[in-house]
Parts: C-alpha cells; sequence; structure tokens
C-alpha cells in the first residue's frame, strides 16, 4: 500500500541522532517525516544518564552554536550541572550535566511536535526503496510505503539488536524494546557493508537501599551556567549530587569468582566494543592488579527512584550482578532494579560515508549516530544535525556543508568518521582534535554561529545578539592590542611584585594582560578614566584574557590552521588528474579518482602521500587555486 | 621526486676509473628476471637461490655478444640492502666492460637509478632509519679519517638508539597529561607537576648535549672553519698558500664555494679544515664601514677558530686594532701571528697586550710549522676527538631536532606552572619532532597509549 502523501526527507529512528536530523530538516523548510518504532520512546537514554564531558561537552556546545537542539533540551532537564577540568586548562576545560532522562524525552518530544514542517509516525522500517539508482522511500513491516527524495537512517543500536545476559541471549533492543529486523538485509543490498558491534550498560539500583554515609558526595556547581549560549550565566541553585564509591579486594574477587559467566569468557558476543567503557569484567582481567576502581553513583532524575552505577557495566547474569553490587562498601544491600545487560548490533564498516554524512554507496542515503560505529549521545546528535542540514540543502539545491576539522569538534568528528579504520566504535575527546586550543568550549558560537545563520539554522534575530556579543570581545581584543600604556603606581607595584620586573617602556595592553598574575580587571583599574565601556560579563573577559594570555600558543596553531584549511578545500575526488600529475605515484592518482576520499587533508592525515608527492600535488594545484598558502615544505608539521 | 618502487633499478656501485672489479647492482622486484635473461651461469646450481654466489657471463640476448665472464650474488628480499631483490654483479675492472654490462641491464627492464637511490630504497624498506641514510651518504663523501669514522659511528646506530629513548621518556609523561586531560573522571593519579618539571629539565639537558654533539658532528663533516683575519696587506694569502702549499698533494676545491669567498681545504690530523680568507671585505684604504664589520664578524662567527695576521714590519693602525677588539669579542680559539719576521719590526709588543705570538714570515715559510701545531691543539682540546659521541643530521633533521628543542625548552619553563592542556601542546610537539629526527614515526597515538596503559571506562 502506497501512502498518498510523499515527503522531501524521511528520517528513521528519534534517537538523539534522528531527532537533530528530523528538526534540522524541518528547520530549513524540507517536508519532513520521522519515523520511529515507539513514539513513546522518542530521545531515550538507554544508557548513562549525563550529556558532556571534555569533548562531548565540546559537541554540546557547538549543537547549540549551530542551532541544534540538545543543548537547550539539556540544559533545561538537568538534575546536575558543573565544571570539568578547570585546573588543567582552557582547552579541555568542559561542563557535564547529569540528565533527568524523563524530562529530557518530554522535552524533545514536545519540541518535535511543535516543530513546524515535521510530522511524526510511529513505524518500524524494513525496507529502503531504490529507484534508478537512488533512493526513492521506505516500506514498513505493516507493507505501508512512504516516497521521499533523501533518507536519513538513524538506527541507533537497534539493527538485529541481541541481548546478552550471561549466558541467556534474546533478540531485542535497548531497554525491553524491540529489535529492527530487516532493515539489516536492505542496507546490503543497497550495496553498504555492516560490522558487528557491541556495548553494554550497568544494573540500576532503589536509591533508598544505598547506604550514603560510606559514599563520597559530588555536588553540582550552580555557577557553571549551560551549554547554550542564551543560557551560559544561568544560575542552577538546585541540583542533586551524584556519590562516589570504590570497589575494593572484596568486589574485585566477587568478579573473578563470576567471571566465567561473563559474555567476554564465554564468547557468545562480538569482542568489539567501546574501549572507553569496557565492561567491569573486562577491566578486572585487563588490569588485574588494580584493585580500586571508581563507581559513579548517579540519579536518573528528580523523581527517579533509580541510581545508574557508572564503572560496574556488565553483561553477566542476575546472580553474579548482585554479588558484585554488594561486594561495594555502601552498597551491601542494594536492591538492583534493572540488571545490566550487554547489547549487539550491527553497525556501517567504517570508512561508508561521507562528511556531509551522505552514504558513499546509495545517493539520497545519509546515515548518522550508532549506525555509523560512534557511541554517545553527543556523538549521536552532531552526526544528526550534520545529515539533516545537508539533507534539507540538497532538497533546496544548495551545496553540502561540512564543518572543518580547524573550527570544531563536529569537524574532528565528521571528519574521522569517513576515513576511521579502526574496529572499535569512536568516541569523541579531546584527544583527536588537533587544534584543541582554538576549539575551546567558550569559543563555540566565534566558530559556527554565522555557519548557523548562513545555513538557515540560526536566525536574524539570535545571529545579531550572538554578533553583537562576539565582536565586543574581538574589539575589545583589538583595542587591548593597539592601547600604548605605561604602568604606574599601584600597577607597576603590582608587576614587580609578581616577580614579571619592573617596565622600562611603553608597552600594549595584551602585553600586560600576558603577564602571570595579571588580570582584565587589573588593566581595567589602572585606565578606569579613559573608558566606561569595559566588558563586565565573566564569560566575556575569560575568552579575552584566555586568547591573551595563551598568544604564543594560538599563533602556532593558527599557522597550522591555515594549512589545514588549504589542503581540506582540495575537495576530492578530482575530475581528472592531468599531465602536471603524472610524475605522481600511481596509487595516489587512484586515490584522487577514487571516491574514498573527501579531500586532500585526509590523504594526507592517513599518510598516504609521501613529501615528494605532497609537494607535486600542491605545486600544481597552487595553480589552479585562487588562494595563497604557506610553502609546501612545513605542511608535513 | 618519488618514483612508485615498483621498478627495477640499476646502477655501477664502485667508483669510476681505479679499482680492480667493477660492481653493477641490480635491485627490485624484476632483479631476477632480469638476470635471468642477461646471465648464463655455468654450474649446475640453479639459479636463482637466496645468497648464492654464481660464476657465468653476462651475455646480450639480443646479439648474443658476451660481455664479460662475471660473479653474481642474490639477496632475496627483505634480506638485503635495499630490503628488495638484489643481484650484485661483479665484473672485470675495466671501465669498458663495466658500461656494458650496465648497457645489458638497462636494456632487459632495468631503469638507471637516481643518485642516492639504493639507499633510498633501504630507508623506505624499513632497513635503515634516516641518521643511518645520512651516515651512508656522509661516508660516500667522506674526505678524512674523522668524517669516514663519524659516518661510521652512525650507521651503527647509536645516535637514533638515544633519540628513541629520549622520545619514549617524553611520550610517557605526554600519555600520563593526555590521560587526565581526556578523561578527568577516571581516577587517573594526579600528576605530581614537580617530579615532572625535575624530569623534562633532566631530558632537556641531555638533549641539549646531543644537539652540541649533533653541531660538532656537522661541523667536523663539513670541514672546521678557520677564520683568518688581518688587515689587507697582512700576509693573509700568503700564510694561507703556505699552508695549502705543504699540504698540496690533499688540496681540494670544495664544490659551491667561489673564489670570492677564498676558502680552501686541507687536513690537520685526522680533521678537515676549510681555511676561510676574509680578504676582499675591504678594500685597501676604505673607511671602516658599518657593512664590512658586519661581513667580517659573520665569517668570525661561523668559525671553528680564527687566525689574525698582523704585518710586523708596520705600526698598527686602525684596521689592526679592530681585528683585535674582534678577537676577543668572539669568544673563540684564536692564534696571533706576527708575520713578515724577515723585514725590520715596528709593531711594539704592547700592541698584543700580552698574547701569546706566533713570530712568522710567511714569506719564507719560517715559524709556520708552529702554526699548524697550535692549529692541532685548538681541535684536540675543543674535545672533538670522541668520535662515538659525535651526531650527523641532515639539513631537514638538525631543523626537526632544533624545533623539538624549542617545544620542550617552552614545556620544561612551563611545567609547574603552565595550564596541562599547554604543556601537552608542547610535549605533543617535542615528540612528534624527535621522531621526525629518527625517522622513525611522525604520528603519536596517545590515545591508543593512554587506552592501553590505564583502565579507562565507565
Ligand atoms: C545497553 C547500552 C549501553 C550503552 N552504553 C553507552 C555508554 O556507555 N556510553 C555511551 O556513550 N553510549 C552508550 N550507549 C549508546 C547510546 O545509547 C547511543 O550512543 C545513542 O543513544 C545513540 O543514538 P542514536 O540516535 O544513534 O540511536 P538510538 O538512541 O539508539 O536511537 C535509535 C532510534 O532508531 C529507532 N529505530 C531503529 N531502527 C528502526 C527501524 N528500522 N524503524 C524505525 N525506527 C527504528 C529506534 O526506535 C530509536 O528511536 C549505550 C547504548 C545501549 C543500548
Ligand atoms: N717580506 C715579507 N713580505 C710578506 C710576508 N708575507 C706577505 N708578504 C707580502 O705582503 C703583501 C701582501 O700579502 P698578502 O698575503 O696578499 O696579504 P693579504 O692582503 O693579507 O692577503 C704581498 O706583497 C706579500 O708578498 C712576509 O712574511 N715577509
Amino acid at each position: 500500500m502506497k501512502e498518498v502523501r510523499n515527503y522531501q526527507v524521511i528520517v528513521v529512528g528519534a534517537g538523539h541522532a534522528g531527532c537533530e536530523a528530523a528538526l534540522a530538516s524541518a528547520r530549513l523548510g524540507a517536508d519532513t517525516l520521522l519515523l520511529t518504532m515507539n513514539l513513546s520512546t522518542i530521545a531515550l537514554m538507554p544508557c548513562n544518564p549525563s550529556i558532556g564531558g571534555p569533548g562531548k561537552g565540546h559537541l554540546v556546545r557547538e549543537i547549540g552554536a549551530l542551532g541544534g537542539e540538545m543543548a537547550a533540551c539539556i540544559d533545561e532537564t538537568c538534575v546536575q550541572m558543573k565544571w570539568l577540568n578547570t585546573s588543567k586548562g582552557p582547552a579541555v576545560r568542559s561542563r557535564r550535566a547529569q540528565a533527568d532522562k524523563y524530562l529530557y524525552r518530554q522535552r524533545m518530544t514536545r519540541t518535535l511536535f511543535n516543530t513546524p514542517n515535521l510530522t511524526l509516525r510511529q513505524g518500524h522500517v524494513t525496507e529502503i526503496l531504490v529507484k534508478e539508482g537512488r533512493v526513492s522511500g521506505v516500506k514498513l513491516e505493516t507493507g505501508l510505503e512512504f516516497e521521499c527524495e533523501r533518507l536519513i537512517v538513524t538506527s541507533g543500536t537497534y539493527l538485529n539488536s541481541r541481548i546478552i545476559l550471561g549466558r541467556a541471549t534474546w533478540p531485542g533492543g535497548p531497554q525491553n524494546q524491540s529489535p529492527a529486523l530487516g532493515l539489516s538485509e536492505s542496507l546490503v543490498k543497497c550495496g553498504v557493508s555492516l560490522r558487528r558491534l557491541q556495548t553494554a550498560t550497568p544494573p540500576r539500583i532503589l536509591k533508598s537501599s544505598v547506604d550514603f554515609s560510606k559514599l563520597g558526595e559530588l555536588p553540582g556547581d550552580p555557577d557553571s551556567g549551560g551549554f547554550l549560549w542564551e543560557n551560559r550565566l544561568r544560575r542552577y541553585e538546585r541540583q542533586i549530587s551524584c556519590f562516589l564509591a570504590f570497589t575494593d579486594e572484596e568486589s574485585v574477587a566477587a568478579v573473578r569468582r563470576n567471571l566465567s559467566e561473563s559474555p567476554l569468557m564465554l564468547e557468545n558476543i562480538t569482542n568489539v566494543g567501546p574501549k572507553h567503557c569496557p565492561s567491569i569484567d573486562r577491566k578486572i582481567m585487563r588490569f588485574p592488579d588494580q584493585i580500586k576502581h571508581q563507581i559513579f553513583v548517579e540519579p536518573e532524575g528528580w523523581e527517579s527512584q533509580e541510581l545508574y552505577l557508572q564503572g560496574l557495566t556488565t553483561g553477566m547474569p542476575p546472580a553474579a550482578q548482585q554479588e558484585i553490587v554488594r561486594s561495594v562498601k555502601g552498597l551491601e544491600n542494594a536492591i538492583i532494579m534493572r540488571y545490566g545487560y550487554a547489547i549487539e548490533y550491527d553497525a556501517l564498516a567504517p570508512g561508508l560515508i561521507r562528511k556531509t554524512m551522505e552514504s558513499r554507496a546509495l545517493k539520497g542515503l545519509y546515515t548518522a549516530g550508532q549506525i555509523n560505529g560512534t557511541s554517545g549521545y553527543e556523538e549521536a546528535a552532531a552526526q544528526g544535525l550534520i545529515a539533516g542540514i545537508n539533507a534539507a540543502l540538497a532538497i533546496k539545491g544548495q551545496p553540502s556543508y561540512w564543518p572543518s576539522r580547524t573550527n570544531s569538534y563536529m569537524g574532528v568528528l565528521v571528519d574521522d568518521l569517513s576515513i576511521w579504520q579502526k574496529p572499535e566504535p569512536y568516541r569523541i575527546t579531546p584527544g583527536h582534535a588537533e587544534f584543541r586550543l582554538t576549539l575551546r568550549d567558550d569559543s563555540a558560537e566565534r566558530r559556527l554561529t554565522r555557519d548557523g545563520y548562513l545555513i538557515g539554522m540560526v536566525d536574524e534575530e539570535r545571529f545579531s545578539r550572538i554578533n553583537a556579543w562576539t565582536t565586543r570581545i574581538e574589539d575589545e581584543l583589538a583595542r587591548l592590542n593597539d592601547l600604548s600604556l605605561f604602568p604606574s603606581g599601584e600597577m607597576r607595584e603590582k608587576l614587580v611584585s609578581s616577580g614579571t620586573g619592573d617596565l622600562k617602556k611603553r608597552v600594549s595592553g595584551c602585553e600586560i594582560l600576558q603577564r602571570p598574575g595579571i588580570s582584565y580587571n587589573d588593566v581595567k583599574a589602572l585606565l578606569a578614566d579613559e573608558k566606561d565601556d569595559w566588558l563586565m560579563a565573566p564569560d566575556e573577559i575569560y575568552s579575552l584574557e584566555t586568547e591573551i594570555k595563551y598568544r604564543g600558543y594560538f599563533e602556532r596553531e593558527s599557522e597550522k590552521i591555515a594549512q589545514t584549511k588549504f589542503l581540506e578545500s582540495i575537495r576530492l575526488p578530482l575530475a581528472k588528474v592531468d599531465e602536471r600529475l603524472a610524475s605522481l605515484s600511481p596509487h595516489i592518482a587512484e586515490f584522487l579518482l577514487s571516491d574514498q576520499f573527501d579531500d586532500l587533508n585526509q590523504l594526507v592525515r592517513k599518510n598516504c602521500l609521501s613529501r615528494s608527492d605532497l609537494a607535486i600535488l600542491l605545486t600544481v594545484l597552487r595553480q589552479d587555486s585562487e588562494e595563497v598558502v604557506g610553502d609546501p615544505e612545513v605542511l608535513n608539521d | 621526486m618519488s618514483k612508485a618502487r615498483t621498478d627495477t633499478i640499476a646502477a655501477v656501485a664502485t667508483p669510476p676509473g681505479r679499482s680492480a672489479i667493477g660492481l653493477i647492482r641490480v635491485s627490485g622486484p624484476a632483479a631476477f628476471e632480469i638476470l635471468k635473461r642477461i646471465f648464463k651461469t655455468g654450474g649446475k646450481k640453479t639459479f636463482p637461490l637466496p645468497h648464492c654466489a654464481y660464476y657465468g657471463s653476462i651475455i646480450d640476448p639480443e646479439s648474443g655478444f658476451i660481455a664479460d665472464k662475471v660473479l653474481v650474488t642474490t639477496f632475496v628480499a627483505p634480506h638485503s640492502y635495499t630490503g628488495e631483490n638484489l643481484a650484485e654483479i661483479s665484473t672485470h675492472g675495466n671501465m669498458v666492460v663495466v658500461s656494458k654490462v650496465l648497457q645489458i641491464a638497462l636494456r632487459n627492464g632495468a631503469r638507471s637509478a637516481d643518485a642516492g637511490e639504493f639507499t633510498r630504497r633501504a630507508f623506505l624498506n624499513g632497513k635503515m632509519d634516516l641518521l643511518e641514510v645520512e651516515a651512508v651518504s656522509q661516508l660516500l663523501s667522506a674526505g678524512s679519517m674523522s668524517q669516514a669514522r663519524l659516518a661510521l659511528n652512525q650507521l651503527d646506530g647509536l645516535p637514533s638508539q638515544f633519540v628513541s629513548r629520549i622520545r619514549s621518556r617524553l611520550l610517557d609523561h605526554l600519555v600520563q597529561l593526555e590521560a587526565s586531560l581526556n578523561f578527568p573522571e577516571d581516577a587517573i593519579e594526579a600528576i605530581d607537576e614537580h617530579i615532572l618539571a625535575r624530569d623534562l629539565k633532566k631530558i632537556l639537558a641531555e638533549l641539549q648535549i646531543f644537539a652540541e654533539n649533533a653541531r660538532n658532528g656537522s661541523m667536523v663533516a663539513a670541514g672546521l672553519k678557520v677564520a683568518l683575519l688581518g688587515r689587507p696587506n697582512s700576509g693573509k694569502s700568503s700564510v694561507m698558500n703556505y699552508m695549502l702549499g705543504r699540504d698540496r698533494a690533499i688540496v681540494t676545491e670544495i664544490a659551491g664555494t667561489t673564489r670570492d669567498t677564498l676558502e680552501e681545504s686541507l687536513t690537520i690530523g685526522n680533521y678537515a679544515i676549510r681555511l676561510i680568507d676574509t680578504a676582499g671585505l675591504r678594500q685597501p684604504g676604505d673607511r671602516i664601514e658599518a657593512i664590512g664589520i658586519e661581513r667580517t664578524r659573520s665569517a668570525v662567527a661561523e668559525a671553528f677558530a680564527l687566525i689574525a695576521v698582523f704585518d710586523g714590519s708596520d705600526l698598527p693602525d686602525a684596521d689592526d686594532r679592530l681585528v683585535m677588539a674582534e678577537l676577543e669579542r668572539s669568544g673563540k680559539p684564536y692564534l696571533v701571528l706576527r708575520n713578515k719576521a724577515d723585514l725590520a719590526q715596528k709593531l711594539p709588543d704592547a700592541f698584543f697586550d700580552g698574547k701569546e705570538q706566533i713570530v712568522v714570515s710567511a714569506l719564507k715559510g719560517s715559524g709556520l710549522d708552529r702554526l699548524v701545531e697550535e692549529l692541532r691543539r685548538i681541535i684536540e682540546d675543543r674535545g672533538l676527538g670522541e668520535y662515538e659521541e659525535l651526531v650527523l643530521l641532515g639539513a631537514q633533521q638538525a631543523a626537526a631536532l632544533d624545533k623539538a628543542l624549542t617545544a620542550l625548552e617552552r614545556a620544561c619553563a612551563g611545567a609547574g606552572r603552565m595550564y596541562q592542556d599547554m604543556l601537552a601542546i608542547d610535549l605533543e610537539e617535542a615528540v612528534r619532532e624527535l621522531g621526525r629526527v629518527n625517522g622513525e614515526t611522525v604520528d603519536v597515538n596517545t590515545l591508543d597509549l593512554v587506552f592501553e596503559r590505564f583502565c579507562i571506562g565507565k
């Protein structure tokens, strides 16, 4: 049976990727249908009740800056908010929120329902319809068909998913949802190869069964502000604490006693899971000498009576889980409300998507989220946003958009994903970003909001407000740079006492600020009479001080950024490889013409090019390019 | 320019002329195919077995012409110099024969090798690291014993082992930092910044010594520069000519130098010396101009040692005083010559202000042996004698070492004071650049190491 109505964009799945994709597509004006297996579990958080942290928190800030939803949603629905890494430096400092899982779902669902151009329907998609080599629609389990021009599949951990609990295994999705059957086979028919991945979640225990006197309390930070620019100075007065417990000899012994029942030992599950969230079984096996492992005891919401045990992820059978949980000081009488489990699912083989999230295998098909081999809500949401934007831009006949490695963690994410070759799932961390000083948490708007505005994700009013703010910081930077002053009196004493020496000649405001122990407010005090519109907001001052104090680092980083930008600007595949490139190694020419890479920077990052190949390429390509860039020699840095 | 390593190259490996045998190397996937085509073995052994020597003839398959009776040795990949299939053809030393055999190889599928291409392939196939490659190229062009021994030391791989060790110590710290930066909630032990700072300082000190050895190494390899200073007509060219003359047999003109820099090479003991006459910096009678002083100073700055020549038969003038001042300023070892001892002396001893003079006559050749002796002593005092410690770096490697040092200096200055994320940026750069010195690896997969070494996970 064919549905009378055609859609321009269909999104399959209403997880974190699907929600962002559907919202972006609809907000950009594409007539969008969101199909999901269960309309009651939109934006479900099947695992940890938290959003943010280094890398992930940066993504959430960027999603907000580019006009996505996750930042706004978590800001409204968190039960705790705090800063991490503040003492370790501006590049890695990031917020982390503890979510009320139930409120998060409700709020996201409400946003979806209230968005024009967006239709929500429940349905289990079993087949991708293809006409003349491109996507033409989808077919449901019920036989119903919908037509579309662009299709975004965000099936998360549901494809042919299987639950594993010790020796017991059955087909099933997260949180007792049903598995998605049929779609995997259809994807394979479309030329998309799949692989099997696994992940697992810890048990949840009853709050009133915990002896909190034996745990350490981890309160939130009322002044941390929210992820969304509009919420940056928001105060969170009312918060719930997390708690910290530790394993000891007894817990390690309990794990050891039960290892034979671990899916790892039973080998009834694929071995390929996220490196960064190993199960407790795996941790004990890999680091046998470590006795003390942390367990964060986290609330799942304001009203929820369940506590999440971060650190005790396992797919062992129920009896073993109880033994392990109760071995932990403070959890001796814990009552498990939901057991942990492992789940195994189909995901795309690495390297099958472009940076736009469009499939290399089938025109009109996009994939985003866990299906692309990532793990984590934030990674899923970021991809969903990029996929949704590009599907809608394609409908409008506009050029596609991808963020650059040089301007965002989103850029790092999509770039890595399109050439990631490691077997395990991908999680973003600052370690993936080579320009992390530039990609700071506080600079998200300066890096992305203009893009959001040009695409149409950020409206005129929001853009002008944010733009006024970023301009204020940049103007002040320029002003301090031009300012020539000769510190006297109190300032002079301060400089001398901070051990940075006396000043013999006039210096710029920036030079003074660069000295250790000198703050913007000091400079302000020195020059109070000369000007009255000083920056007042702490976030503005923070950004300004950071950029001035680490100027040397920024300058070194920005040289490399310019090189990377140039390499990224050379899009692949090339239309042709002419005689001028004849002296390249033959396999390089193949790379340049084949659809394996999106841009030249990817070839460089994958070490496909020798110095001389790169030199030849740059010489030739520069002849063709308008852009003026640096010396090809330094490109090897 | 790189060519795919899919083709097979051939070249003569013995220097042209003299030697009693000629050696032609053929390397690449088709090496043995080519040999089968042009080589007929007399013996019963099947050709080619790995690592065997065969006696037989090189025959031009087109004409049937027998070029020479030869010995062919086979090396099978990866157990060869280049890491590829390799055949060595030993011919009789006659140049005509050698070039005939090479031509036959070239006409039957081999390509003429570019300069250094055998060594480059060895590097690309992981048979040598960059420091060793550098050593080979230096060895091939070595002009003195010290240069040759320096290159041989490098081939033993000692310097590259040192760089690897330093790099891995820095990498340990980097991994620790990255673990704590990327995973703040995983109970990774807090970094003790004092220990870190202390350790980085130690590493920096070791690396600075290594860099000093590299500077000495490149000095020795390039020849030690000795600058002759003195006002016009004090006798610099005469001194130079005399020194060259008594050593005429080994005088070579360094390629690429032009006459106007007035540079000549000779050896003293085991060392190659480059004598540089700063003549021509000023014309006689010119006023002392800033530009002339600048140029003299840069020659002085690059020099290993200085020889100042004064005309004993004349009164000191402004130029002489300038030269004297330069000697003091430079901080370099120097020798002071009172030249023209054969003429009546007007230059008062007081002018030398107690400095030891070597009294010579460049015209008569008197006193100049002592000059050479003193120069030898200066070189020895400088402690360049320990070949084992000297290091040779190519230009790119030296630049990488410099960058590594700068980054490490920044890290040292920042440790304990600067945010850890900045520290990590500096350490990462140091680790990356050191990788480049060795040509080992440039990528730094810190995150993989973090997961290997720490129990990360929620
Ligand atoms: C047990 C478990 C443990 C996890 N542990 C961690 C962890 O420790 N750390 C971490 O970062 N992340 C973890 N995750 C992953 C995290 O849940 C996901 O990264 C995130 O939810 C992925 O978002 P997504 O939008 O890609 O997919 P999901 O949130 O899984 O959403 C997929 C959506 O697609 C729908 N759908 C699927 N197939 C179809 C179909 N054929 N037709 C219609 N609708 C369909 C589903 O109903 C669902 O709404 C875990 C997940 C599970 C299940
Ligand atoms: N009598 C005498 N004349 C010398 C001596 N050394 C150099 N001269 C002469 O001094 C002049 C200048 O010498 P030259 O080596 O060209 O000086 P330069 O300008 O310092 O290089 C020439 O005419 C030499 O022959 C010496 O020891 N005794």
